[in-house]
């Protein structure tokens, strides 16, 4: 029993299955499609940001307490807990704060040409604030953190008010627009 | 101010669309999967007696959940498909709210010779009828087209 | 507060899918875990149960469908879930009920059926991002990980050699778990670095698997511990801490939010200098970086330091101070919220001498383990003593 007790767990309960088993029907099991629909309200600030997306434009939120410019914008700032001040309209040009280089899609799908994406911090809000995008007009061995990325917009007639309303972000060449 | 503002254009987007999609695969377990196999092959049930407590477990499983001793293989019984109603309704709407073409009649069945029960659906026309207390028994899909699952119960007759 | 000490734990088979349905697993380890302690179940006060999104079983409210796997029936009871943090959240919950002086005995359950959940928990996974901002872009959820560690990488300078030279470490300790999904005596840094890539920079050999399991873990109160063991392990610490869901604007190459958690549990604990008085530590593995980045975060070395140590050979079980001894969810599998298994009751195989093939030499007295959650937010920590 002492001897038992020095190696814990004695042993590993439970039964293995593999996915052959499961294919070939030899362990019983029942399966569900579940119907779920959301209605997600988008709330004051976020309805704010996607029109401004519509518009061709990227919105901010300040927070005068804590000195920042916020985006994506909220209506109260988590630091302090206070509401936010006034809107602010900020560049669609930032920088890579980080990056991945994705072989595989949302569904865990292999692809050959891989999707660059990645934080973009945004030029007119406060350091390291901005959101998750998708890069284009790069190359995988181009890409690098740092790079200096303006956005690329859908045609005014097709922006629905939604992150997709800007397609990528692209090497912003020079310094200018 | 942003948080103070009043929304005043109804046309503004203010919600977003969007679903939950996933499938879902529920292994019958160990006791499950005795069980279901044995409904494939049988028109009859198996239970499991708890030798601490002497409860006819129903629907059967591993352990006990009062004792929590795990149930070994001899005391599995087979018991005949056959219950009494204890609790019924008629229903006249699906799960989404929407009318069903015929009501159903929906039981909680106590399994004769056993101490659980199990949901069934009664095969009747007769939605006024009363049927507390009315013996019931399985009636099961034909041999050969059952799969394991609940569904090898067509309904209760 | 009352001193509390563990007196039993228990732990089922890892692997991507298991026959037994989720109550089964939870009773599976449970019995164990009572088996160890030496108690029946009237001995049980109350019950926690710790388990992630109801998203992988597939059933809504399974904590309430749990707990006659769990001992609870006619108990009381509670489900506690902060997402991969729960693997040492529901230890620090379980925690709560007994310092509080409520319980004398509790027991916590840690369940996880992620292979329910099909084509792939990935699915699952998806609805973890925000529906606006970031789901219409098509997220795989691999890509949140691999931006954090494309920062951690280039912010310090890490090359990739010695990042999987943790996932080496990891799946050859798991040899010795009887447990393991994922134990590789002969695997190398070339197999790591060849293997597929998923989302640069993160390969397949990077990650843990999903996986099912159970475990479980029995805390008692001081005043009668000498009725089940004469050398008890105690929880010296807990600490937990979450930081904003505005992963965007924060910078990842530091876990802030793990610093904050593990100096709430080593002040408890009376620690002052965690690197000296740490004897191993179990750091949360997701991913082999993640083991880095926690390190770092647990404040058992300076920033960037982490890999110079596994370089070193430091963090080997045989090393200065030992990481991940059980093989960690990289060797042993990750059903999030069981991965208590290799977070907290491995930290008490240790130090109660039970650990057999996974055995660190010497005579470890403090031990510290990690779990870490959400969208890169929530860090819970926990340290045991010995004596």
């Amino acid at each position: 029993m002492a001897e038992e007790k020095k190696n814990w767990p004695p042993y590993a309960p439970g039964t293995h299955v593999r996915e052959s088993d499961i294919r070939d029907k030899k362990i019983t099991y029942t399966w569900w499609e579940p119907e779920v629909q959301y209605n997600w309200s988008l709330g004051h600030a976020m309805s704010k940001f996607v029109q401004g997306l519509k518009a061709g434009k990227i919105v901010g939120i300040h927070c005068k307490r804590c000195k920042r410019v916020i985006v994506p914008p909220r209506m109260f700032c988590e630091y302090c807990y206070g509401p936010t001040d006034e809107w602010v309209d900020l560049k669609d040009t930032g920088v890579i704060e980080t990056f991945s280089i994705s072989y595989l899609d949302a569904d865990a799908r292999r692809i050959e040409d891989p999707i660059l994406v990645g934080v973009i911090s945004i030029d007119g809000a406060s350091p390291q604030h901005g959101f998750m995008h998708y890069f284009g007009e790069m190359t995988k061995d181009e890409i690098k953190i740092g790079m200096k990325v303006k956005a690329v917009w859908k045609p005014e007639n097709e922006r629905e008010g939604s992150i997709t309303d800007i397609k990528y972000f692209k090497p912003l060449k020079g310094g200018g627009d | 101010m942003g948080f103070l503002e009043k929304q005043t254009d109804p046309t503004t987007p203010m919600h977003w669309r969007g679903d939950m999609q996933a499938d879902y695969f529920y292994p019958s377990g160990i006791a499950g999967d005795k069980f279901f196999k044995h409904i494939m092959e049988n028109d009859t049930f198996l239970a499991t007696k708890c030798s601490k407590c002497n409860k006819v477990l129903f629907p059967p499983r591993l352990y006990c959940e009062d004792c929590f001793e795990e149930i070994q293989d001899s005391e599995w019984i087979e018991v005949p498909s056959t219950g009494t109603v204890r609790l019924f309704t008629v229903a006249t709407i699906n799960a989404h709210g929407k009318k069903l073409e015929k009501p159903k009649v929906i039981a909680f069945i106590d399994i004769d010779n056993t101490d659980g029960s199990l949901l069934g659906i009664i095969n009747t026309n007769d939605f006024n009828k009363e049927l507390h207390g009315a013996k019931v028994k399985a009636i099961f899909k034909p041999k050969g087209t059952r799969e394991g699952t609940l569904k090898d119960i067509l309904y209760w007759e | 507060m009352k001193e509390v000490a563990v007196i039993g734990a228990g732990m089922t088979l890892f692997r991507r899918h298991l026959k037994e349905t989720g109550k089964e697993l939870s009773y599976l380890a449970t019995k164990m875990a009572m088996e160890d302690a030496g108690i029946q179940k009237d001995d049980i006060d109350m019950v926690v149960m710790g388990s992630a999104p109801d998203a992988f079983d597939g059933i809504h409210m399974k904590g309430e469908n749990l707990i006659d796997g769990s001992a609870a029936t006619g108990k009381p009871y509670v489900r506690v879930f902060n997402g991969g943090g729960t693997g040492v959240f529901a230890p620090i919950a379980g925690w709560w009920h007994v310092a509080s002086g409520v319980a004398d005995v509790c027991l916590v359950v840690a369940e996880e059926k992620m292979g329910n959940c099909y084509p792939h928990p990935q699915t699952a996974f998806r609805h973890i991002w925000d529906p606006v901002l970031d789901r219409p872009l098509n997220p795989n959820l691999l890509w949140l990980f691999a931006m954090e560690m494309n920062r951690y990488m280039t912010v310090h300078n890490i090359k990739k050699e010695d990042i999987a030279r943790v996932a080496v470490k990891n799946k050859r300790n798991a040899v010795g778990h009887p447990c393991a999904q994922l134990a590789d005596a002969n695997i190398t840094v070339d197999d790591v670095l060849n293997s597929e890539i998923m989302a640069w920079p993160v390969q397949r050999l990077d990650v843990s698997p999903p996986s099912d399991g159970a475990a479980a873990l029995i805390f008692c109160n001081k005043d009668i511990v000498h009725k089940f063991t004469d050398d008890p392990i105690y929880v010296a610490g807990t600490g937990w801490n979450i930081d904003s869901t505005m992963w965007t604007n924060r910078d990842l190459y530091f876990p802030r939010y793990v610093a904050q958690a593990a100096k709430m549990a080593y002040k408890k604990a009376g620690i002052v200098n965690p690197r000296k008085e740490i004897d191993f530590a179990e750091p949360y593995d997701p991913f082999d970086y993640k083991e880095l980045h926690h390190m770092e975060g647990l404040l058992l070395c300076k920033k960037g330091e982490a890999a110079d140590l596994t370089r070193e050979g430091v963090t080997q079980r045989d090393g200065d101070m030992p990481i991940c001894p059980s093989g960690g969810l990289l060797g042993v599998g990750n059903p999030i919220a069981a991965t208590m298994g290799q977070k907290v009751c491995e930290l008490y195989w240790q130090l109660a001498g039970k650990a057999g093939k996974r055995q660190i030499p010497g005579d470890p007295r403090v031990g510290v383990g990690q779990a870490w959650g959400d969208i890169m937010q929530m860090a819970t920590v926990m340290v045991l003593r010995r004596g």
